[in-house]
Formats: C-alpha cells, sequence, structure tokens
C-alpha cells in the first residue's frame, strides 16, 4: 500500500516538473527578466556549431598564375539557387548544386522544360544559395520513399518533378503550391508541450518545433551544398563559396528584406539561420558576429531592394527604433556590398526619385518580392543610390552611416544556371516562365489562355491577359524580370581568400549581365600619370583610392578621377561612361545627385553646359535586332575632375558605363516567336556597368565608420 | 447416401463447366490482397498517425485498397492506359532505373585504365603560354600604327609607342582558354603554331591590333592517371549508367520495326 502510494507520487511529480520547466522556459522566452536568464546559460546555440565540410583531393599538380598586385576582373554569380530551395523544387527544378558549378565553368545543363542552358564563356566564381528556410524540404515531401511525405501538408508535393510531370501546363498548379509554402500551411507548430518544443528551445532551434520539419533532411542538404562548393573550387581557375538565402521580409506589408550569406571557408556551421530563428537582420548579423569569434568570417549581401516597399534601405530599425552608430558599425561589418541588379530588375534608381537622369528608368520592377495579388513596392527606401543619400543624412545628424555599401551583380536564378544573355533568356522561375509565352513575350496561342487564366487564379491576379495588337499576352509580371546580372571582384589571384577580401574592401562592381570591366580612381595626383603608359594602374594604385574606399580631405585639394572601361569583347560597344555624385549640404544635410558623362565614344566630346555626349548616333533595328557597325568605343579612359567639387562637403561618386542600345529579350523573344515586340515594353535597352562609390570625407572626426579600404593619409593636418 | 453426395457432385460440375463456358474472364475478376500488403499499408498508417488503426479503420484501409484496384483494373479494360503519355514515361523511367542500377559494382583497375585511354582528351592539361604584347588601341587608328611598329621592331628601332591594355602588358602561363577569354576567339587561334623569342603580328582582337612576343609555351599534356583517378572513376560510373541503358535500348531495338509516315508536314 506504502510502496503506491510512492508510486502514485512519482507518477504525479514527473508531469508537475514537466510543466514547471515549460512555465520556466516561456518566461524565460517571453519575460527577459534577469532572475530567469541562469537557465538561458542551459541552453546550446546549434547555429554556432561548427562543422569541416571540406572534401580530399588529390594535390594539384597545375600551374596557378602569380598573384597580379594590379588586380584581374573576375565575373561571378553569388546568387543561384537549385532543387534544394523550397520555391526551385516546385518550380519543377532538379538542377543540383553540382549540375550549377558545372554550368558556371562552361557545361551544358538542362532546363526544366528540356532545352540546353550553356554559357557562352564560363565564369570565374559562382555561389550556390540556395534558401536556408526550408532548404531540402520540399524534395523529401515530393519523394514518396521518405517518412516526412507521408503526412497531410507533404501530399501535394508528391512526385511533382517526375519527368513526367514537368509541363507548361503544370505553372498554374505549381504557383499555387508555391502560394501554399509561403503561407502558414506547413509552419504549424507542434503542441506547447510536445518534447520537440523544449529540445527546439535548448538548442535554440526553433524550425525543431514544427510539424512539417525534419532536421535530418534538412542537414544532409545543407551537407551537400557545402561538399558540391568545396569540391568544386579550384585555386587559381574557378572559386566558390559555401553559401545560402535568408530569406526574410517584413511582417504586415511583405516588404522583401533578402540576403545572400557566403562564407569565405571550408568550415560552416551546421546548419543556415534563418528567417525561422529570426525575420530581424538584426540578429542575422549578430549571428554572423558570433560566427567571427569563432574564426569563420562571412559577408550578407543584400538584394530586391526594389521589391522592399522601401524598408531595405529605411531611415529606422526593422523594429522601428532610431538608426545609431552601433547599427551602422554593425550593418556594415556585416554587409559591406548589395547586389544592385539581378533578373527581377535593377536597384539603381527610380524615375521617381532621379527625375534628372535620363538613365533613371532602366529595367524597373515595381512590385513587392513574391506578393500575391502583385501589389505596388514604394520606390523611396528601395533604391541604392537614395540609400547613399540617407546614409550621408544619417551621418549628418550624427547616426553613423549604414548605407556605405559597394555594389555587385548576381542573376538569383532558380534553375542553377544564370540568364545573363538578352538573346538566349530563359528567366528565372523554372516551368512558370521557361517560354515566351508564359513570360508575356509572344502572344498566347488558343489552349494556353485557358491556363493561363487557371495560372493566374493560383496568383491571386485579377487581369489574367493583356490585348495588343499581336493579340493576346499573358499578364504574369514576367515582363518587368530580365537578364541580369554579374558580380565582378578586383582580386590579385582567383581564390576565395583574394576574391572574398575584393568583397569587404568593396573593390567591386557590377554588370547587367555583359562583360564591362571598369577601373575606378580618385586621388590628387592623378593627373601627373600618363594615360598611355603601361605602368597606369599601378601608378593609380600608388597615388589613389580605387572604387570601395574613402578618399580624405587633403589641404581642400580638388581631386582627381580616373576611369577606364573596357568593353565587353562579344557584346556591344561602349556609348559613354558618367560618373554620379550625390552629397548633402553642409547647412541641413539635404541631399543632393547628379550625373556628368565624363567619357563620349567615337572621339566626341562633352557638352560642359549639359555635362552631356552628343548622340553617336548608334541604333538597332527591330526586326532583326542587328546594330550600327563601326559605331561605339572599345574602351574608354579619362581624368575627370569635378567641376563643382567643394573641400568642405561630404560626397559619394561611382561609375557608370552604358553600351550602345542593343534589343531587349522580350524583343528577341518576339522575333522568334515571329511576332513585333509588345509595344508597352521598352525594345531596346543599354547594358551596363556600376563601379562601387568613393567616398570624399572633408574632415577625419566625420567617419563614423571605418572603411574597409585603403585611405589616402591627411599628412599632417 | 453415397449416390446423393454423387449427384450433388455431377449438378457442381456441370454448374461449374457452364460458369466457366459463359464466363471465360471471371477469373481475372479475382482480387488477391497478399498478407504482406495489408501489413505495410498498416505500419505506414501506424507510422504516421502513431497508433495501430482500430479495426474500423483497418477495413476502411482495406475497402479503399479493393477500390483503387477495381479502378485501376476497370481503367485498364477501358484502354485507358493507351497513348498516355505519362504512363509511358514512367514506365520507360522505370525500366531505365532498373537497368541502371543493375550496376553496383565498383570499376576495376582495368576497366578504370581501359577508360582512361579511350577518354584521354577530357583530361588534358592545355598548353600554356607565357608573353607580351604591344596594344594599339581600337580607338585610335591601330591598324596603320600597328603596322608601322611592326616595321620598326623589324629594324631593331626599341622606341614603340604604344596603348596600355586594359589586362596588362604580360601574361604568364595563360591556357588557350584564358586567352581567349581575355583577347577573344579569333585572337587566340594565334597560338596555334609558335614562334619563340621572336615579336609576332600584329593580330586583331575585339580591342585592337597585338604584336606579341611569346617568351615561353608549355606543351599540353596527357597527365598520369593516377593523378586523375577520382574523376575518371566518377566518369566511368556515370558513363555506364548511360551505356547501360542504351544498350540495353539497342538490343532490343532490332526487334521492333518504326513505322512513320514520310510525307507528314509540320505546321510552320
Amino acid at each position: 500500500m506504502k510502496y503506491n502510494k510512492l508510486l502514485k507520487r512519482i507518477l504525479l511529480i514527473i508531469p508537475v516538473v514537466y510543466l514547471l520547466t515549460l512555465a520556466l522556459i516561456y518566461f524565460d522566452v517571453y519575460d527577459k527578466r534577469p532572475v530567469l536568464s541562469l537557465f538561458k546559460k542551459t541552453q546550446s546555440d546549434s547555429a554556432l556549431q561548427l562543422v569541416d565540410f571540406s572534401v580530399d583531393k588529390p594535390i594539384s599538380t597545375k600551374i596557378i598564375a602569380a598573384p597580379n598586385k594590379d588586380r584581374n576582373a573576375y565575373f561571378g554569380d553569388v546568387h543561384v539557387h537549385t532543387k534544394y530551395s523550397f520555391d526551385a523544387y516546385v518550380f519543377g527544378v532538379t538542377a543540383s548544386p553540382d549540375d550549377a558549378y558545372n554550368y558556371a565553368k562552361g557545361k551544358g545543363i538542362q532546363h526544366p522544360l528540356g532545352y540546353e542552358m550553356k554559357l557562352q564563356e564560363p565564369l570565374d566564381f559562382y555561389s550556390v544559395t540556395d534558401h536556408g528556410f526550408y532548404m531540402g524540404m520540399i524534395q523529401a515531401y515530393a519523394d514518396t520513399t521518405t517518412d516526412i511525405s507521408k503526412n497531410d501538408f507533404a501530399k501535394p508535393f508528391h512526385n511533382l518533378n517526375r519527368p513526367e510531370n514537368l509541363t507548361v501546363d503544370s505553372a498554374g498548379e505549381r504557383s499555387a503550391i508555391f502560394s501554399s509554402v509561403l503561407g502558414q500551411a506547413i509552419l504549424n507548430p507542434q503542441p506547447w508541450w510536445h518534447p520537440s518544443v523544449l529540445k527546439a528551445w535548448f538548442t535554440r532551434n526553433t524550425q525543431l518545433a514544427l510539424k512539417s520539419f525534419d532536421y535530418t533532411v534538412h542537414k544532409s542538404a545543407w551537407a551537400d551544398v557545402a561538399r558540391s562548393a568545396n569540391e568544386h573550387n579550384d585555386p587559381g581557375t574557378f572559386t566558390t563559396f559555401i553559401g545560402y538565402e535568408f530569406t526574410t521580409s517584413t511582417d504586415t506589408e511583405g516588404g522583401n528584406l533578402h540576403r545572400n550569406v557566403i562564407f569565405n571557408s571550408s568550415i560552416a556551421p551546421i546548419r543556415p539561420w534563418t528567417r525561422i530563428d529570426s525575420l530581424n537582420p538584426e540578429d542575422l548579423w549578430t549571428w554572423q558576429d558570433g560566427l567571427r569569434d569563432k574564426g569563420i568570417d562571412t559577408i550578407s549581401m543584400p538584394h530586391n531592394s526594389n521589391g522592399s516597399n522601401g524598408q531595405m534601405f529605411e531611415m529606422e530599425t526593422f523594429k522601428g527604433g532610431a538608426i545609431n552608430k552601433a547599427y551602422a558599425e554593425k550593418r556594415m561589418r556585416n554587409e559591406p556590398v548589395v547586389e544592385i541588379t539581378q533578373v527581377k530588375g535593377t536597384s539603381e534608381t527610380h524615375p521617381l526619385l532621379s527625375p534628372d537622369d535620363e538613365w533613371a528608368d532602366f529595367e524597373i520592377m515595381d512590385k513587392r518580392v513574391g506578393s500575391r495579388p502583385p501589389t505596388y513596392s514604394r520606390p523611396s527606401g528601395g533604391y541604392v543610390r537614395e540609400a547613399y543619400l540617407n546614409g550621408l543624412t544619417l551621418e549628418f545628424s550624427n547616426q553613423g552611416n549604414p548605407y556605405k555599401f559597394g555594389l555587385i551583380g548576381s542573376s538569383d536564378t532558380h534553375t542553377g544556371a544564370g540568364s545573363y544573355d538578352e538573346s538566349n533568356y530563359w528567366s528565372k522561375v523554372g516551368l512558370l516562365d521557361g517560354s515566351s509565352e508564359n513570360r508575356g513575350s509572344a502572344p498566347l496561342s488558343e489552349g494556353n489562355k485557358e491556363r493561363m487564366d487557371n495560372y493566374m487564379k493560383a496568383f491571386n491576379q485579377p487581369v489574367s491577359t493583356v490585348k495588343f495588337d499581336e493579340g493576346e499576352y499573358a499578364n504574369t509580371g514576367f515582363t518587368q524580370w530580365g537578364a541580369s546580372g554579374l558580380a565582378v571582384a578586383w582580386a590579385e589571384e582567383n581564390t576565395r581568400d583574394s576574391i572574398f577580401a575584393a568583397f569587404k574592401r568593396k573593390e567591386t562592381f557590377a554588370t547587367t549581365g555583359t562583360r564591362i570591366a571598369v577601373r575606378f580612381f580618385a586621388g590628387y595626383d592623378l593627373a601627373s600619370i600618363d594615360l598611355s603608359s603601361d605602368a597606369l594602374i599601378s601608378q593609380a594604385y600608388d597615388k589613389g583610392v580605387t572604387m570601395g574606399a574613402d578618399l580624405l580631405n587633403d589641404n581642400n585639394q580638388a581631386p582627381d578621377f580616373l576611369v577606364w572601361a573596357q568593353k565587353d569583347k562579344n557584346g556591344a560597344p561602349l556609348q559613354r561612361v558618367q560618373i554620379i555624385k550625390g552629397w548633402i549640404d553642409s547647412n541641413s544635410g539635404t541631399p543632393h545627385e547628379k550625373v556628368y558623362d565624363a567619357a563620349c565614344s567615337d572621339g566626341l566630346s562633352v557638352d560642359p553646359l549639359t555635362n552631356r555626349c552628343p548622340d553617336n548616333g548608334a541604333k538597332v533595328s527591330i526586326t532583326d535586332c542587328s546594330i550600327s557597325q563601326g559605331v561605339g568605343s572599345s574602351e574608354l579612359k579619362t581624368i575627370w575632375n569635378d567641376p563643382e567639387f567643394d573641400p568642405s562637403i561630404k560626397s559619394f561618386y561611382y561609375v557608370r558605363v552604358l553600351e550602345n542600345p542593343t534589343c531587349r529579350w522580350s524583343t528577341w523573344d518576339a522575333i522568334k516567336a515571329g511576332h513585333k515586340p509588345r509595344e508597352d515594353l521598352h525594345e531596346t535597352l543599354q547594358e551596363r556597368a556600376w563601379s562601387s562609390p568613393i567616398w570624399y570625407i572633408p574632415a577625419i572626426s566625420d567617419i563614423t565608420v571605418m572603411p574597409l579600404g585603403g585611405t589616402i593619409s591627411l599628412g599632417d593636418s | 447416401m453415397k449416390f446423393k453426395i454423387f449427384i450433388f457432385f455431377l449438378i457442381g460440375l456441370f454448374i461449374y463447366i457452364i460458369d466457366i463456358g459463359f464466363n471465360s474472364d471471371q477469373n481475372s475478376k479475382d482480387i488477391f490482397i497478399s498478407d504482406q500488403e495489408i501489413t505495410s499499408l498498416i505500419s505506414a498508417w501506424k507510422s504516421q498517425v502513431g497508433r495501430s488503426p482500430t479495426d474500423d479503420e483497418i477495413s476502411r484501409i482495406i475497402t479503399n485498397l479493393i477500390e483503387e484496384e477495381i479502378l485501376y483494373r476497370e481503367a485498364l479494360l477501358l484502354g485507358l492506359d493507351k497513348e498516355d503519355r505519362i504512363i509511358k514515361r514512367r514506365l520507360a523511367q522505370k525500366i531505365s532505373f532498373l537497368k541502371q542500377e543493375s550496376l553496383v559494382d565498383k570499376p576495376s583497375n582495368n576497366d578504370l585504365i581501359g577508360f582512361y585511354n579511350a577518354n584521354k582528351d577530357k583530361y588534358y592539361i592545355q598548353p600554356t603560354f607565357t608573353f607580351k604584347h604591344y596594344f594599339f588601341s581600337a580607338e585610335s587608328n591601330s591598324g596603320e600604327r600597328s603596322q608601322a611598329a611592326y616595321k620598326k621592331i623589324l629594324n631593331n628601332d626599341q622606341d614603340i609607342k604604344s596603348d596600355p591594355f586594359f589586362l596588362g602588358k604580360s601574361f604568364s602561363e595563360s591556357s588557350l582558354d584564358e586567352i581567349s577569354g581575355n583577347f577573344g576567339r579569333q585572337f587566340s587561334l594565334n597560338f596555334n603554331e609558335v614562334i619563340l623569342n621572336k615579336w609576332l603580328g600584329p593580330f586583331k582582337s575585339s580591342f585592337g591590333d597585338h604584336i606579341i612576343f611569346i617568351m615561353d609555351a608549355r606543351a599540353g599534356y596527357y597527365p598520369p592517371i593516377a593523378q586523375v583517378l577520382g574523376k575518371v572513376e566518377v566518369d566511368l560510373v556515370a558513363y555506364e549508367k548511360e551505356e547501360a541503358v542504351s544498350n540495353y535500348i539497342n538490343k532490343i531495338k532490332s526487334e521492333y520495326k518504326v513505322i512513320i509516315n514520310p510525307n507528314l508536314k509540320f505546321d510552320e
């Protein structure tokens, strides 16, 4: 009898202790009072646990070229999705990270619709950056042999990408599935008393508490991404980075705050830090700082600020607090570069933000990323030129400059293969936009109209087609997407360390997919350099600073700027080189901007009144996309001086290089389909490159964030 | 008594024969459900729900199974499987997997050597060139200037006025692919026949004209198999898998006669 009583008591104690533990934890999670923080020490941080993913490879006997101290331009793409991304898999993509790296090295791989995707010229570096969120999970849902696929939420995905299911017809259904993934359907947590909730808390790994999550599958997908990157990394020839996308957004407005994270090592954490851990980018930076303390260096790179509803480059923090110097330093420590251009539009500036810039209306994508129905994205706060200006204003009000970043481009392809060529374009999302009818550049055939209606219903879009002279077109929104872009690093050699270092010191530029290369220097004695000397570049490095760096005031002298641009050897000739200046006035911090043409093609000279080159007369034929021959330049080189320079004014300068006009992909598509191009789309565009800025600093006391690149010393002053 | 049983037996036999006669295909309407099939369904149910199914639930599982089988058979009877691309592809895929998976053996050393020898070009290390050049930009009359400069060089005149090239003056250990990447395909063809330590040109690139001086050329070579063994093995396994399927197809292709309308016109 007595024994029984004891047993009863014990049995009673177990649930009570369990409940008490849970109660304590909930206090600790929702109530930050220090009384309970003792309990926090029992937590381990799974996202900071490191794994060495390096691959055993035979020692290469290959001769590697000596590092070039004048640096080479390496072209790459650091924004590539494969089948491990929850959405790419839904789009019919079966390309693995290995396929993606093979593509970058010049091999052809297959598009989900069956045609070959192949680069005209291989790339120098590449990083597969699948969505960290639910990485590898959708593939596991689709594979009916896994345990997790037997759940209800996994049913819609079953056998999704079997070859027989890879059809254009399935686009509508796929889109609907995609929306449901984004929705809450699969994000249901286990009930609060479930042991996995406890485990999630103790290892700071929220996703463990989700019903639809399988940690083993997730970890193995991530391990495969890391293995593949290490496998394909070939110092001297081809560089890869372990990477992933931190796919966060603002809560109610759905403002896109996506960032790609890349690692400068073959060691990486056991799992990526994702939006399930936190939606707040500041927490991402805290995690990156934590990794850096452990010797793992990373950078994160924001993209599609154009679709952020003005929230990527806000004047306040994620939680609505004031930006301060600590915030600015933390952001700049972790986010030295921003992706200015990619398939979902270009984020340099917007016609509403830069009404005096004739080239501002370029590949504008004015919807919030992933919004259903497609919803307008407010321009202000979403474009890099304005962010540079706002950064100066924030600095003026003594809050630090969180927007002192360099520029890169990348593709954001979801097929493993970046689409950079207007004349050979497959867009981004596999089956959804892999054909010209689906992306709205060729009229819909009879049978396709009904499909498009279903598809648009899934997209929650009220108007599914638009009518023009040539017929009825899909109103998919894909017409605002484009064949862009590339990241270019000025690095001593093609190795992970060297290219990563270039990213950190912002010695980078972005292109819209073309292989334009551009040098940019500023200094006080650059005019003395002989522009026809072979030592031109080494002298420029000696006497000045290059893109991404700060130029400090030197006895109020006016600086010289040296620009040298070379055309893409397979692309159109160059039309002009421009310098874009932004500054704030020293009374109120009011921002201003101005676009100066610095060098013109065909020996033409800049009109000093308008700061514009005369028209060089380059034309494009809309019937066959041929361009004028013998017009434009193979290279443009000049020393430029700011006609309105004031040594007391804080400013930045960046270069924009423009090619002669060529056909846009939508025009190529229309011609291939035997139609006239749609009259509401730009028929031509000017491919371009943007350098990272050089910031002019009037006084040393103005530097609130120490630049990572070189600076010119102030001398004795 | 025994006779009565015999009568019944005869009647039974009679009915049986008539039945066979009238419903000769009746046998195909039997549905056999094996114990294994049921237990595997039940265990799948268990792993999903976390408990054993009740009797009711078991009978529902079995009913579903039966109904699925019936619908499947009726569909077959109606010929719904015919000319269905999805079913065709699925079956084709199944048999390809089957043929691929029958090969799981690790390739032997002899296989590897054989494969390496047969595919040597895949592992070829490209020749490299160390060279410098005078560049004449297309921006300023490069054709004439480069011709004049070349004449000067022939006359041992060292005072050559050339332009700086964007990627520099000297290139070391550049492969043909790298040269083609930096100067364009056309220009790289000039390295097919190499004369060392002599000014050559002028040669056209996408950017202007060049007079080149090759200091060193390292011949291309086939690396010893030991250096590329890992890659050879991966390639061989992939090759064998593809081979297995195509061999299989080729083997049975001869048994088929393909008939295609030779006069078919495609709609443009």
